[in-house]
């Protein structure tokens, strides 16, 4: 009876000693989550990059993109963007992914279109469509990747895969503000397909982020840039 | 002259009845052409795509004109619509069918009545089958087979070969949709370089044709004239009845049976600039009477280029120039003619403002007095679209063409003539089955 009553107050005090240690583990576990948190913030910083052309003016429409040298920094987030089709153009005709990323190519105009890419970063085929028939297209290599209409020849969109998280395009003003970039060192490219420098249409400038230091990187470029064409084809023009 | 035309017809004899610099271009495009038979091939099990599409255009105008009798009404006038037919008139009823079938083969048919007599009530202008693969590793095949349009003009972009900039296309563009149609197969191969991250594009192709022997005829009776009739397939083509030698000619006529041919090239510059370069040549035999048309078979050949530049978003120029030679009756009446225009458009917004001058001349090698025409004009179009709907538009066109041409005397006219015509359109497209 009494290594019976033992017994049950043993498990008692077991049981209460278990649930302590419980509470005491989450309560690690949820403090070391807000000072990893709080260390996060407090370790991050605001980059603010600008295009000028020769004249000083803002280009608008480059794809920026802030490559951390630490590998560890570069967390993939799996978003869905849309590359729509409208006046027989891609729209935006520009994008720019995280890699593992998806488009979706829906089709707004009265008329179908065959989209295609036979770019080396993604090989894809979309057979003739209109309105929202396929699945979006996972694009999970880095690297460039041009898309076309095999019906019209005109339409040309581009596609720019990086394993940034932190990317974007300039403003109508040549800016582009990326926010909570942790502390290191960083490889900024500014890419275009009519940006007539550097080398494949690229631009590289390195820059450090320090912890609560907003930081800026200037790109200024020798020459006026053409950049993307607004749409002008409104008609059912075809190539006679 | 008409008398002196046709007694140069009476036969003498009868004969009887086609990743960057060039290194990187040179094995992928062997490697294309090897896979040529693979990419002309519909796909074993293909992903079945099919689309029908059925649209419509209906067009009617208003027009005040002092042009002198049209070309269509047994003149030498130049316009389509003369003082003689003014007022509220169809420009056209347009049937368009455009269907998709195994991914890579494409089916166009384009019909048009213009309400004015023709043979058929609705009478096709364009009928093809396509077979256009997806690209491979940068080049890609295209084969057209049935009835079309070399790719000639710049101006003609709307479905229906029709001008995008004006109601009443170039000299140029009016005498091809009058006379010349690719009746047989095209052959083109296109290198995408805008895929592989180049700037430029190029293109070659060639054609091979028959029953196109009656080119030239409108050039060497009539001369260039500026409208946006297009002769359909079954119809008439220089039936319509230039001068007194009015008589019909169907279209699809074969007098020769030998095959013609054209061959082009295009090279085009980001969205900035579009070349183009044509030689073409009927190979029609010019001894070969054909009783039935009271007519020789007419060998016709030309070269032609053009431009359309687009030096800002909303800004176009197209420039074409066509010169060439039409002979007849063993090579005793030949004709020597030529044209170019020059076309700038703005766009701004719905609107869009066109402007465009031709210039044109035809020449005969031999004594002018015997038979045809010699000629020497220019022309002036002014032109503003305003789109009031997606498929609405009105469109109001101002246009006077200067041309001399001794031969309209023997009409008991002056040689010299200022023909002026506006019209006002309301355009309406009707997307009948999608």
């Amino acid at each position: 009876m009494r290594n019976n009553a033992q017994r049950r107050a043993g498990t008692h005090v077991n049981l209460r000693l278990r649930r302590a240690s419980q509470s005491v583990n989450w309560c690690s576990v949820l403090c070391a989550a807000l000072a990893l948190l709080i260390a996060t913030v407090a370790r991050t910083a605001d980059l603010s990059i600008s295009v000028l052309d020769a004249h000083g003016r803002g280009v608008a429409g480059l794809v920026l993109v802030a490559m951390p040298d630490n590998a560890a920094a570069r967390k993939r987030i799996g978003r869905v963007a849309v590359m729509d089709q409208i006046n027989m153009q891609f729209v935006p005709d520009i994008l720019v992914i995280q890699t593992g990323s998806s488009v979706d190519f829906p089709n707004s105009d009265q008329i179908q279109h065959q989209v295609y890419s036979f770019s080396a970063a993604k090989r894809f085929q979309l057979s003739l469509y209109a309105g929202h028939k396929y699945p979006p297209v996972v694009f999970d290599r880095p690297g460039l990747v041009t898309v076309g209409c095999n019906i019209h020849d005109s339409m040309l969109g581009y596609i720019y895969v990086t394993d940034s998280p932190y990317f974007g395009r300039s403003d109508a003003h040549g800016q582009l503000t990326l926010h909570n970039l942790p502390s290191g060192s960083y490889t900024v490219t500014a890419w275009h397909p009519r940006l007539e420098e550097g080398s494949a249409n690229e631009l590289h400038l390195r820059t450090t982020v320090v912890e609560s230091e907003p930081g800026t990187v200037l790109f200024q470029l020798r020459r006026t840039v053409p950049i993307s064409m607004p749409p002008h084809e409104s008609k059912k023009w075809l190539d006679y | 002259m008409a008398r002196l035309l046709n007694a140069a017809r009476t036969p003498t004899h009868c004969a009887p009845a086609a990743d960057r610099g060039v290194r990187a271009l040179a094995p992928s495009l062997l490697l294309a052409l090897l896979a040529l038979p693979e990419l002309l091939a519909v796909p074993a099990a293909p992903a079945v795509a099919q689309m029908n599409d059925l649209d419509a255009t209906i067009d009617v105008r208003a027009i005040a004109s002092d042009g002198e009798r049209s070309y269509l009404d047994g003149g030498l006038g130049l316009l389509r619509f003369d003082e003689n037919h003014q007022g509220l008139r169809i420009g056209e009823l347009r049937l368009g069918y455009l269907g998709q079938f195994a991914d890579i083969v494409h089916v166009t048919v384009e019909a048009v009545s213009y309400a004015d007599g023709d043979r058929l009530p609705l009478d096709p202008t364009e009928a093809f089958v396509e077979i256009r693969p997806f690209p491979y590793l940068g080049w890609r095949s295209n084969v057209k087979i049935g009835a079309f349009y070399a790719p000639i003009s710049l101006e003609n972009r709307l479905q229906g070969w029709r001008s995008a900039y004006s109601l009443t296309p170039s000299a140029i563009n009016t005498w091809i949709g009058e006379e010349l149609r690719t009746i047989g197969a095209e052959y083109d191969l296109d290198w995408l370089g805008r895929q592989r991250g180049h700037d430029w594009e190029f293109g070659v192709g060639a054609a091979a044709f028959g029953w196109n022997e009656s080119a030239g005829t409108l050039i060497a009776e009539r001369g260039w004239a500026l409208d946006d009739r297009q002769t359909t397939l079954f119809g008439y083509a220089a039936d319509l009845g230039v001068g007194p030698t009015h008589r019909p000619r169907p279209f699809y006529w074969d007098i020769d049976r030998r095959a013609g041919y054209y061959v082009d090239g295009n090279a085009k510059y980001l969205d900035d600039l579009e070349l183009r370069a044509l030689h073409y040549d009927n190979r029609a035999n010019p001894d070969v009477y054909e009783p039935a048309l009271n007519d020789y078979a007419w060998h016709t050949w030309f070269n032609s280029a053009g431009a359309r530049w687009t030096p800002a978003p909303d800004w176009t120029v197209i420039s074409q120039w066509l010169q060439g030679d039409t002979c007849v009756a063993g090579l005793l009446f030949c004709w020597q003619y030529g044209s170019e225009f020059l076309l700038g458009s703005w766009q701004y917004g719905p609107d869009l403002l066109s402007a465009r001058y031709d210039d044109f001349q035809t020449h005969a090698d031999h004594p002018a007095f015997i038979a045809g025409v010699e000629q020497i004009g220019h022309a002036w179009t002014v032109a503003y679209e305003r789109e009031l709907a997606h498929s609405l538009s009105v469109l109001l066109e101002a246009m006077q063409v200067d041309s001399t041409m001794p031969a309209r005397l023997e009409l008991g006219e002056r040689p010299g003539a200022v023909e002026r015509m506006v019209q006002l359109a309301v355009r309406w497209d009707i997307n009948i089955y999608h």
